[in-house]
């Protein structure tokens, strides 16, 4: 009877994984949708990829849900924008998943900031000067031509942990690169009237936007980066912008509106809201569409001021 | 007038020899002066070659590239004679880009090599220091500066194995080594094994350090039945059941359960039917997006625990906590009610223990045990003046329960204000029971910088007191948020 019950237990503990079907598709776990979209474009009918976050979160403080625990234990590959950009959740998750396998340092963690050109690399670490990403500004997957190094990273990955299909993954990589470029192109066009303009964001995720568009990213907010701010920091912010005419203040969409409503109010300044991700907005299915919404959304607020 | 005219004539003379002599040097200054200029000139030319060559290079190279491939429309005609081929310029291009990548490497190379420079120092693990400070009044105990805990916790890989961390403790009462425990990285069958001192995997709060915790103290149901922290020495082994369903199964071993739990030491052997052995069970349900229950069971059981008589301790609790987090607005929006309901089951002596740290300490010894001073800890702190220090304890099952419920609203990214409602039996049955009320309101500067106050109505039989607290607490150097902190 002692015996009956162990096993039984047993079967009851091991067995779904034992009997689970399988399923011979390369599970892709992507932490932004916008990774997630574009392991499905170079990954094809290969793999099946998920994303942790849907798009509306903000990356730093995505919630950390059991649940994720159990779709990385299953992952065979990881996708993360990486310069520590995931670092409210992320290492926590892994180190409930159990998945060795895409852990950092393991086969299947692919960190696409690997080759991109990371913008404002602190040159001094101190908590005084906010919560600093010693890595880097990690918010790149805002400018198209730094997402082909991510795509680029992607192929990779997959192609080193699934040598047999990379010839698969290079082919769909040079058309998804090369679809990016026409779009880059397109976008670099339209962007003209950008040139030079000013803005103000909540966070300091638009700089890569910024920089790729001929933008000037002026300021945050945030009195630093994550440090909410303070009655005088956006009084010497508003008298800043009017003194620098900043014409534009971005409230990315997963910040609260009231306080960007007020500095736009104050310093005449339009107010642009943009999502952060792919998804972030219903118009923002796929990585193109997103630029194309984040693009398109600024020009009007530009062109209309 | 002789003399002034030899004079004049001397000078002349100087004068005649200047004007014959100065212009010569003058003159071979400016031809050393012209020759440079010739050299530069020179090199000028030189160098307005050398950028005309690597112009008409580049325009080369452009132009093959706007060369419309064989086949194609137009192709022959916008050939033009004399242009290498696409095969040429590509090695051109290929070569020039080497010279250039070369050239920019040699530039780099010391400073690369001063960057990659490797130190003994760099395998150093991860270091935080979290300060604790409390400044409290109370009606019967009246006001202090309580500095409660710095707590430096310490973390890295031991090996492509295992992790550790150690979390260490100076507080009024010394130091302590609150944890110290290593934790399996790779094992397969998603099992991962824990061993050392660690917070045992009882509960939800009672894995918190203090100053972790939602409000300023820990719930008196959690002090009094799990003994404050769940501090153990021992080894758990940790499942995640492979469903996609989130399911984890613990079992643990421990010495005991709680760090001020004083039924039995730490330092002493026991047998086998003396250790306390856990089993945990937690799952979590998304109910949408923004809505998620976590739910967990625990029992921690004691086959015999000779202070009490030598009987079983069991000790069962059931945690819940219900997370309200709209996924755009989680940064600063949110509400989380947590509660935990603890039963407590073995034998106590009636009217509690004796109050004499001596007597305790005869009893104990008289029993093999080696339980610690009175002073330490709340289980053998009861009070019986109606019966002898020395005299034979009479012992009887005691079944007691205690809960904690709290509500706590996230209004911004800095206002947190919440409301603890905790309730406590006295596990000897002579004090009845204890509950409190406390509102508390937590203020985060940064996410490293935190103000709590809050205001604790504690009542019981015939017996109440007001209490205020001020919390400052702040974290410096590394941080890592936790799976179990959440």
């Amino acid at each position: 009877m002692k015996r009956f019950v162990i096993a039984l237990v047993a079967i009851v503990l091991l067995g779904p994984a034992a009997l689970a079907p399988a399923d011979s598709k390369i599970k892709v776990v992507a932490t932004i949708p916008d990774l997630a979209d574009m392991a499905r474009h170079i990954g094809g009918d290969l793999v099946d990829v998920s994303s942790i976050a849907t798009g509306v979160e903000n990356i730093h403080a995505v919630p950390m849900k059991p649940s994720f625990a159990t779709l990385l234990n299953r992952a065979d590959v990881l996708l993360l924008l990486g310069l520590e950009a995931e670092h409210a959740f992320l290492p926590a998750l892994l180190e409930a998943a159990r998945n060795p396998r895409i852990l950092r340092d393991g086969p299947g963690y692919i960190d696409c900031s690997v080759a991109v050109d990371v913008l404002e690399v602190p040159t001094r670490l101190d908590r005084s000067l906010g919560d600093q990403h010693p890595m880097g500004n990690p918010h790149y997957n805002l400018d198209p031509v730094s997402m082909k190094e991510a795509a680029r990273a992607i192929a990779d990955g997959l192609g080193r942990n699934y040598p047999e299909h990379d010839a698969v993954f290079k082919k769909n990589l040079d058309a998804y690169v090369a679809e990016l470029d026409r779009n880059i192109a397109r976008w670099e066009k339209e962007a003209a009237p950008l040139k030079g303009k000013k803005l103000v964001s909540y966070h300091p995720d638009l700089i890569y936007f910024a920089e790729r568009f001929g933008m000037q990213a002026f300021g945050t907010i945030e009195m630093r980066a994550g440090i909410p701010p303070t009655p005088s920091h956006i009084a010497q912010l508003e008298e800043s912008m009017r003194k620098n005419k900043v014409e534009i203040v971005v409230r990315e969409l997963h910040y609260p509106a009231g306080l960007a409503e007020t500095v736009a109010d104050a310093t005449g300044a339009k107010l642009v809201e943009l999502p952060a991700f792919v998804g972030g907005v219903p118009e923002a299915k796929d990585y193109v569409s997103f630029v194309d919404y984040n693009l398109h959304t600024m020009l009007k607020a530009v062109q209309g001021s | 007038m002789g003399k002034v005219a030899r004079r004049a004539g001397i000078a002349l003379a100087v004068l005649a020899l200047g004007v014959t002599t100065l212009p010569r040097g003058v003159r071979a200054q400016s031809d050393g002066l012209r020759g440079e200029l010739e050299a530069m000139r020179k090199q000028l030319r030189q160098m307005q070659e050398q950028l005309r060559k690597q112009q008409q290079l580049i325009d080369k190279l452009s132009a093959e590239k706007q060369v419309p491939p064989p086949g194609a429309p137009g192709a022959t005609a916008a050939r033009v004679p004399g242009v290498k081929t696409a095969e040429a310029a590509s090695a051109d291009e290929e070569r020039l880009r080497t010279e250039i990548t070369e050239k920019i490497m040699r530039r780099i190379q010391p400073q690369l090599a001063a960057a990659n420079k490797t130190f003994p120092s760099q395998f150093n693990p991860a270091i935080g220091l979290i300060l604790d400070n409390v400044a409290s009044y109370a009606d019967k105990e009246r006001g202090n500066f309580e500095f409660r805990a710095a707590e430096l916790g310490i973390s890295a890989s031991v090996d492509p194995f295992a992790r550790g961390y150690a979390i260490i403790t100076g507080s009024p009462d010394g130091f302590d080594v609150e944890e110290a425990a290593i934790v399996t990285t790779s094992l397969p069958y998603n099992l991962t094994v824990k061993g050392g001192r660690f917070f045992a995997d009882f509960g939800r709060l009672s894995k918190f350090h203090d100053h972790d915790l939602p409000f300023v103290n820990r719930p008196l149901a959690l002090d009094n039945f799990v003994g404050g922290e769940s501090q153990s020495d021992g080894v758990e082994v940790s499942y995640l059941v492979p469903t996609k369903q989130y399911l984890t199964l613990t079992g643990g071993w421990y010495n005991k359960l709680g760090a001020a739990n004083d039924r039995v030491s730490n330092t002493v052997s026991r047998d086998l039917s003396q250790f306390t052995y856990l089993g945990r069970a937690a799952t979590f349900f998304g109910l949408t997006d923004s809505n998620s229950i976590d739910l967990g069971g625990s029992w921690a059981y004691t086959p015999e625990v000779k202070i009490d008589n030598g009987a079983s301790r069991n000790l069962v609790g059931v945690d819940l906590t219900y997370r309200y987090l709209p996924l755009s607005q989680a940064s600063y929006r949110g509400l989380v009610w947590g509660s935990e309901l603890l039963y407590n089951q073995e034998d106590r002596p009636v009217g509690g223990f004796p109050a004499s740290s001596a007597a305790v300490a005869a009893t104990s010894l008289a029993r093999g045990l080696g339980v610690p001073p009175l002073a330490a800890g709340p289980a053998v702190s009861r009070v019986s003046l109606a019966e002898p220090a020395v005299a034979p304890l009479l012992f009887k099952r005691r079944d007691t329960t205690g809960l904690y419920t709290y509500l706590e609203a996230r209004l911004s990214q800095r206002y947190y204000p919440g409301f603890l409602f905790d309730y406590a039996q006295d596990i000897d049955h002579v004090a009845g029971y204890t509950t409190s009320y406390s509102p508390y309101f937590t203020l985060w500067l940064s996410e490293f910088q935190r103000l709590r106050l809050q205001y604790t109505r504690l009542e019981a039989p015939g017996n109440h007191e007001n209490q205020f607290f001020l919390q400052w607490t702040v974290i410096l150097g590394s941080h890592v948020h936790g799976f179990r902190d959440r």
